[in-house]
């Protein structure tokens, strides 16, 4: 009876600690300590209302792969081509800097020697009209603006939903009026609640 | 109770059937016009599972019109079942130098079961030469 006794008091000191032990690894497991992650990543979180900064880079990405593949930046008397960021028309419910979209993509094509773009920045064109002073010099027009529109579609069924961002773009040919490129990418995420991974 | 066993079995394997085994049927023209040009590849598989459900099956290469090295990757997924991935293409230069932007972002993919897809991508400016394409199974 002893013996018996003693063996089970030994297991319940061995079985004690481990049972702690395992308990202490699900607690710590339950959250994570902040480490710096790559965008777009395996760990990237997925938002059903809101746009995630790969949904940017993901759009970005196709619309640059894209236009330079059509050929359109090349058909310019002087190149490269001047481009002009126009406006990006958010028709989304939550309000969005569309500089994470269309920085994206000036980088990309002033990267790619096909375009460089217009100056934004107003110091810059005050020393430039400085430095014309009385030249009559006519200013470069942009060979081509680059324009576009954020929309979003919501569909619900039962706790489910799927929101679907349509990222259009459009770059006008300044001199003929036209629209020489259009592109479209749609994100589209389903799901009962947002998670991390994809 | 052999019988309401037996029953529910059925029903979960109708409901799996019908829920993660959907595959893709395809049609083309046997006789094609178009014509492909296969470039020779190198790979190194580290994820033999994911390697072993969504296969490479093959690479060509194509210049622009901009002269930009454009390649597409075939793939096709042996499994029965929907598989989701992220890909990303780097380039190189001749110099064997990287140079990456947007063009080389983590991009998700999927691909249904049974399904042949196509991937692209164009090198990001007239200097690259070279190319990598990784591939990540989502978790």
């Amino acid at each position: 009876m002893i013996p018996i006794l003693t063996n089970q008091i030994m297991k319940n000191k061995i079985l004690l600690p481990l049972g702690l032990a395992a308990l202490t690894a699900v607690f710590a497991g339950c959250g994570t300590d902040a480490h710096y992650v790559q965008t777009g990543d395996k760990e990237q979180l997925v938002n059903l209302g809101q746009i995630n900064i790969q949904d940017y880079a993901n759009a970005a990405s196709d619309a640059v792969k894209d236009l330079l593949a059509s050929g359109a930046l090349d058909r310019v008397p002087t190149p490269p081509a001047l481009l002009e960021i126009s406006r990006i028309v958010n028709n989304t419910s939550q309000q969005i800097d569309t500089d994470l979209l269309t920085k994206k993509i000036s980088i990309a094509l002033l990267q790619s020697g096909k375009a460089v773009t217009k100056i934004v920045d107003p110091l810059a064109s005050n020393y430039h009209q400085e430095l014309q002073g009385s030249d009559t010099k006519v200013t470069r027009l942009p060979d081509f603006t680059l324009s576009g529109k954020i929309i979003e579609t919501v569909e619900r069924v039962g706790d489910t939903r799927r929101t679907t961002y349509s990222f259009q773009l459009s770059l006008n040919d300044t001199r003929n009026e036209i629209q020489v490129w259009e592109g479209e990418k749609e994100i589209g995420k389903q799901g009962t609640r947002s998670s991390v991974g994809f | 109770m052999k019988t309401s066993i037996s029953f529910l079995g059925a029903i979960a394997a109708g409901a799996l059937a019908l829920t993660g085994c959907a595959t893709v049927n395809t049609v083309e023209n046997s006789q094609k016009s178009g014509q492909r040009y296969p470039i020779a590849d190198q790979r190194v598989i580290t994820d033999e599972s994911f390697n072993s459900r969504v296969a490479v099956i093959g690479v060509n290469a194509a210049t622009t019109s901009g002269n930009l090295l454009k390649v597409q990757v075939e793939l096709e997924n042996h499994s029965s079942s929907i598989q989701r991935f992220l890909y990303r293409f780097e380039w190189f230069d001749a110099n064997g130098m990287q140079m990456n932007n947007i063009v080389s972002a983590n991009i998700p993919e999927q691909i249904e079961g049974g399904e042949s897809k196509f991937i692209y991508s164009v090198a990001p400016n007239p200097v690259c030469k070279d190319f990598r394409v990784k591939f990540i199974a989502a978790k």
